[in-house]
């Protein structure tokens, strides 16, 4: 509340809202639009930088994906394998990485894909015939080796939580295109990712854009749905009566325009009721396109991150501005064969499906594809039961992420690792650039996208960063 | 190579432009680590070999016997260079080639030298001397002397144009829920409006401040600013068992009117003045405050200094209104703070440690639900035990799934013995000296051990590198302060102990120019919606100017010559016509104002204070919702068992930093990880879901409807008390028209159709991907051993109360319900 008198809102709400005018919701809706730009709340907005990219589906893959056995190969590490040699203990290195350690060889097999013969792992089967639409980047650092802080620092720009992820950064620059539905949506996991719903906060960002996550089963957005035994007949006639009292009430406080923006969340809420089951409702696709994503498939895990790519496309079709699909499940210390393995193959066909359905339908010139973990891997490991249950540990100097549509290069390799993959050595840049330069493809600037936040002007990258122009087309 | 082709725009590195002050942050973040991992043990530190003193830019540019090390923007033609890449005369580290640089370090040297080798500015550690005379006076006000001593002559209308005042009804509701964050009750409000004296108005006031609710209400004001949560953050997300002892000593504080300047002291030094007692030693719960974890994963000298910077940023801002933090890599950009100073302050803390020593629970503390926690709490981890006896680990040959299984219960066991913690007589505290061994959960640190313990020395870290220091520093307070408000700085003991208190004393003395106007300017705050000074905790040049300098000032005279109170701040507002205007704006009600007063009118809420916290009804999807914990899921949230602990006011709900009530946090509840110093209040439609289709309001719609139905004969009468316990008045005739109309027509549909049944609440079981296997496995969260205390059931209701819930559920989504005015 503020004590400083009527601002413009206020003026243009008590001029024509009155209820006696019969504004209707639609010309209410245009007001309340203008004035949002103004304020900054969800209406689209005019990007600050010509930009392809109008939407983005961020895929992380929580728990650090090895880039050494997914698409930078080593085979430097065949030679070295079970070599052994010990880590100093220093103090400003954690003990996981410390102590004796072997190199590992990648258990897998690579092959050459695309016109461009990029090296991917073999295991990829769908994705390798979508790789010369791909940008895959090996020059990324991260800061920390410890998941949560360095999910929140590729997910916020800061280590600590509670600061606004990169898709509320993005909503905040961009608004939606569609106000019935939330700008910023989450697919998680079965399970939340370390660090929790901190991972899609809007910080201190208005709470318009929030990720909000969408639920697998029931009703998909929390208490969308009233309780059961609660008719839509009967829910309607108490938010009539709701609206009586209401307009009563404002009747008596005309001066105040919160009571009218109030009262129309209420209708934006059960709009939103309406159309959110239409939109979450995979059934409304052609089955061969169900199938293509892997929806329907005995391996429950290719069915259902087959559902989360397969619903961030209908999302971002629908006007969503950014998607973050988690897939948990890449911290393999052990068994890297078993688990990385698993992992690969479970999103090999939804993400592949997902550039292929999104290129068919055009939607992929304005939407940016991210892949990303949080970390690499490490080329060594600490030894495990007796030598055999190989995995890597977690690597903050190197990892590969990848781009794919939205104004990024098509088919590239950028920057590249050390001989076994411990260190990014070539087109080396900090979280932050890569923010930047995320930021830059969806047409926003990093230094003009700021928020006065207790008197301190904050902005994703912190305190600035480079673009990285090599992953701008 | 392939790759190398693929590689369209690739630039050499060099060739990437790099800003002055970049080239001296690539100097503090790499290439001076590098340097004295590798180069200095010979060429600057003790040694300094073919005369070369690599330890300033001076000795770089100078050079050795065979003569410049580097040329600024040359590295091709830089010796340096020649020496560590291996196309020069000698190598450098010496040895074979495996001592040689990796490359990107010397890419990194390169790009530092191209960049013009710069160093960090050493003005980055000066104290606040003439180089800062520049600073505008006006954005200086703050740290000046006060403008206004008190005078009794006048008081807050003195400052302020006068305004008409508002009806009584609406001001006992304004003033009920300022002060206690609950709706007056009826008889409340009659009573006022039948009080005619003079004083009814002043005597409201003191009642208010008399309840015990007050406190929970203004403490839960603190408890926002120090970022109070019952555990830890992060991965495992540890609880912090004893915490809620410090959540209850503010709100004891707020109650008891405990001077503002000792407040302070307990808080940053209790244990430095008394580690006799109990109250100090839960004080200074407050240093701990932020969110903390140190994993194997975790180096233990950055969560040490995590924690340093943490408990530095805290002090400074919650007491100060200074942004400190933005001191820590460089000299404040804007306001009078020296990197130097920073690091001064922080050496205050150099010797705090955690403590977690016993310390006997006070009378004023609420033990009675000790036992029975704490059986239940046995009972649970007893539960865990059976399940770990399932597992034999002890062969080679585990099942990797069955592994998986094994060590969720592991985590289980070893979270749920933490939690065991609440109930015993311990503080979440500090001491100066080594530690007492205790952590929040996970691995100890390896803290040196009481005999040969030594003050850690301090120094100033360029760019907030811990790898990089520069100056050593002492402790000491602000410069600014003696330089613009003409107070001495006292001297900080070097000591172990005492630095603390004598850093309390100095922000609790009246000459320090920010304490009292920080604190008067947050009451006042969150009794008009913003403060005198909008940034409440930002008094630099970038906060908000105040909008009535002299008002401001003269409260926080007020304030220091009334010894401090907080209470009586409270009252030489509310008493002014200021407060009592008519035409103060609406307020939304905060998060926990709106479910307390839910609780409160629906006739549920707990009389209960204090103790450990309990477990409020959340949603139902969220509770069950699978969260990870590191390697590991969280165990799944329970409710408590018992009404009387889930209906609890909100500030005693257990503050999981990773669980946030999502009903708490959709109408702007804070993040519990940072400050935060005021509430926004947004609209936005998911708040519709959550008051309008969440289970928790449809419940406490139906038990209110329950209790009107029983307290009232007539329809129309339990409408009427209906309207007065949710918006304080009558309805109006044409109200009672369309709610009597509503609740016959829904009486009419009810009694056509029944109720669906009670769902029986199935066991919660999980199905997860094993980071072992990659398959998925499922786990079976055991039952919680305690009887479970439903709320009242609309399959247990007539057709005449569920109807009456329709309209109880509309009035609690009312906006004259959730907006006061």
């Amino acid at each position: 509340m503020s004590i400083n008198g009527t601002t413009r809102r206020d003026l243009l709400l008590r001029s024509f809202l009155s209820p006696a005018m019969g504004l209707g919701s639609v010309a209410l809706r245009a007001l309340l639009t203008q004035d949002a730009a103004r304020a900054g709340v969800l209406a689209a907005k005019q990007p600050h930088l010509p930009a392809k990219a109008k939407h983005c589906i961020f895929l992380l893959m929580e728990g650090g994906p090895s880039h050494i056995d997914t698409f930078d190969p080593k085979p430097k590490l065949a030679e070295l394998h079970m070599t052994k040699f010990q880590k100093e203990r220093n103090k400003f290195e954690a003990n996981m990485n410390t102590g004796e350690r072997y190199y590992v060889k990648s258990p897998f097999t690579f092959r050459r894909a695309g016109k461009l013969g990029i090296e991917i792992n073999t295991r990829f089967e769908q994705f390798a015939d979508v790789v010369d639409d791909v940008c895959f980047y090996r020059g990324l650092k991260a800061e920390s080796v410890n998941h949560p802080t360095a999910l929140y620092h590729l997910n916020t720009g800061t280590q600590f939580g509670g600061d606004p992820a990169v898709g509320a950064w993005t909503s905040y620059g961009l608004g939606t295109e569609n106000e019935n539905l939330p700008a910023f949506v989450v697919l998680p996991d079965v399970a939340y990712p370390q660090g929790g719903a901190a991972n899609w906060s809007s910080g201190y960002l208005p709470p318009h854009y929030q990720g909000t996550p969408l639920r697998p089963e029931g009703a998909p957005i929390l208490d969308m749905a009233p309780p059961p035994g609660m008719s839509s007949e009967r829910q309607r006639a108490n938010l009539d009566l709701l609206n009586k009292l209401n307009t009563l009430h404002r009747a008596r406080h005309p001066e105040h325009a919160d009571l009218a923006a109030r009262m129309e969340s209420y209708e934006l809420a059960f709009r939103m009721q309406a159309e959110m089951p239409a939109v979450v409702d995979l059934n409304r696709e052609p089955q061969a396109t169900r199938e293509m994503y892997g929806i329907g498939s005995p391996d429950k895990e290719v069915d259902a991150i087959g559902r989360r790519c397969l619903l961030a496309r209908r999302l971002v079709q629908s006007g969503v501005r950014f998607v973050q699909v988690i897939v948990m499940g890449w911290d393999s210390h052990d068994y890297i064969e078993k688990a990385h393995g698993s992992r690969i193959t479970a999103i090999d066909r939804p993400i592949a499906a997902l550039l292929k359905d999104l290129k068919r339908t055009g939607l992929l010139d304005e939407t940016l594809v991210v892949f990303s973990g949080e970390f690499g891997r490490s080329p060594d490991n600490g030894i495990r039961r007796g030598g055999e249950a190989w995995g890597r540990d977690h690597n903050a100097n190197a990892m590969t992420v990848w781009l794919a549509g939205g104004g990024a290069p098509r088919g590239a390799i950028i920057g590249a690792t050390d001989e076994t993959g411990g260190s990014a050595v070539e087109t080396v840049h900090p979280l932050r650039d890569f923010h930047v330069t995320l930021l830059h493809l969806l047409g926003l600037d990093d230094n003009k996208l700021r928020y006065l936040h207790a008197g301190r002007e904050k902005q994703l990258s912190q305190t600035g960063g480079e673009l990285i122009k090599q992953l701008v087309s | 190579m392939l790759r190398t082709a693929l590689i369209l725009a690739a630039l050499p590195l060099a060739a990437l432009p790099l800003a002055a002050q970049d080239s001296a942050a690539l100097y503090s973040s790499a290439i001076r680590p590098l340097f004295e991992q590798n180069c200095t043990g010979c060429h600057g530190n003790g040694l300094v070999l073919s005369k070369l003193d690599m330890r300033t830019r001076d000795g770089l540019l100078k050079g050795g016997a065979r003569g410049p090390a580097l040329v600024p923007g040359q590295s091709a033609s830089s010796l340096l260079i020649k020496m560590v890449d291996g196309s020069g005369p000698l190598q450098m580290p010496p040895g074979d080639a495996s001592k040689r640089l990796p490359a990107d370090a010397v890419a990194a040297i390169r790009r530092w030298i191209d960049s013009g080798a710069a160093f960090p500015a050493p003005t980055a550690a000066s104290t606040v001397t003439d180089k800062w005379a520049t600073y505008k006076e006006e954005d200086l006000w703050a740290f000046r002397p006060r403008k206004h001593a008190w005078d009794s002559s006048l008081s807050v209308d003195s400052f302020l144009p006068p305004a008409p005042s508002a009806d009584r009804r609406t001001l006992i509701r304004r003033v009920t829920f300022d002060l206690t964050g609950l709706p007056p009750t009826p008889e409340e409000v009659t009573a006022f409006l039948n009080d005619k004296s003079p004083n009814a108005w002043p005597r409201l006031i003191d009642r208010l401040l008399a309840s015990p609710r007050y406190g929970e209400r203004w403490g839960r004001h603190w408890l926002d600013v120090v970022r109070y949560a019952d555990s830890s953050g992060y991965s495992n997300d540890f609880e912090r068992p004893n915490a809620w002892r410090y959540r209850d000593y503010v709100i004891r504080s707020f109650n008891a009117d405990k001077p503002y300047d000792q407040f302070i002291r307990e808080q940053i030094a209790g244990d430095e003045l008394d580690a006799t007692n109990p109250e100090f030693l839960i004080a200074t719960g407050f240093l701990r405050a932020g969110p903390w974890e140190h994993t194997a994963m975790s180096v233990e000298a950055v969560t040490r200094q995590l924690f340093l910077d943490d408990v530095t940023h805290s002090t400074a801002s919650t007491f100060l209104g200074l942004t400190l933090g933005c001191a820590r890599c460089h000299d404040h950009k804007f306001d009078p703070l020296p990197t130097r100073d920073y690091y001064r302050f922080q050496a205050i803390f150099a010797t705090t440690e955690f403590a977690r020593p016993q310390v006997p629970f006070l009378p004023s503390e609420n033990t009675a639900g000790m036992e029975a926690g704490r059986a239940h709490m046995k009972e649970v981890i007893a539960e865990t035990q059976r399940q770990l006896a399932r597992f034999d680990m002890k062969r080679k040959d585990v099942d990797p799934e069955k592994y998986e299984e094994f060590k969720l219960f592991q985590k289980h066991f070893q979270l749920h013995k933490e939690s065991a913690d609440r109930f015993e007589p311990k503080a979440f505290s500090v001491s100066s000296g080594p530690r007492d061994g205790e952590t929040d959960g996970g691995p100890t640190l390896k803290y040196p051990k009481p005999s040969d313990y030594k003050p850690p020395r301090v120094h100033v870290l360029p760019g907030g590198n811990i790898q990089s220091p520069a100056d050593e520093v002492e402790p000491g307070v602000l410069s600014l302060v003696e330089r613009y408000a003409n107070f001495p700085a006292p001297a900080i003991p070097t000591t172990v102990a005492g630095r603390r208190l004598a850093l309390a004393n100095w922000i609790a003395d009246p000459r320090n120019p920010l304490t009292a106007r920080v604190m008067v300017n947050r009451i006042w705050q969150h009794h008009f919606g913003q403060g005198l000074a909008a940034d409440p905790s930002n008094f630099g040049k970038m906060g908000k100017k105040p909008t009535n300098p002299l008002l401001l000032d003269w409260l926080a005279s007020y304030f220091i010559d009334t010894k401090w109170s907080v209470k009586a701040v409270h009252r030489a507002i509310l008493l002014s016509k200021a407060y009592q205007s008519a035409s103060l704006a609406p307020r939304r009600l905060e998060a926990e104002e709106l479910r307390d007063s839910i609780l409160a009118i629906s006739g549920e809420l707990s009389p209960s204070t204090g103790g450990p916290g309990t477990f409020p009804q959340i949603n139902d999807d969220v509770a069950r919702q699978p969260r990870h914990a590191m390697g590991s899921l969280q165990p799944l949230y329970r409710p408590s068992a018992r009404k009387a602990d889930r209906n609890r006011r909100s500030i005693y709900s257990f503050q999981q930093r990773s669980l946030i009530d999502p009903m708490i946090e959709v109408f702007n509840g804070p993040t519990l990880d940072l400050s935060c110093e005021r509430r926004e209040s947004s609209t936005i439609p998911t708040q519709a879901f959550a008051l309008f289709n969440a289970q928790f309001v449809h419940d406490m719609a139906l038990a209110m409807a329950h209790r009107l139905h029983q307290s009232e004969r007539t329809p129309e009468a339990r409408i009427e008390r209906a309207f007065q316990l949710a918006f304080n008045r009558a309805p109006t005739a044409e109200e009672l028209r369309a709610v009597l109309a509503h609740l016959n027509a829904m009486t009419a549909r009810h009694a056509a159709e029944a109720a669906p049944a009670r769902q029986q609440p199935k066991r919660v079981v999980h199905t997860i991907t094993s980071e072992l296997t990659g398959e998925r496995f499922q786990f079976t969260h055991p039952d919680d051993p305690a009887e479970f205390e439903h709320n009242l059931h609309p399959s247990a209701a007539p057709p005449e109360v569920r109807a009456l819930a329709d309209v109880t559920l509309t009035l609690l989504n009312s906006n004259e319900f959730v907006y006061v005015y």
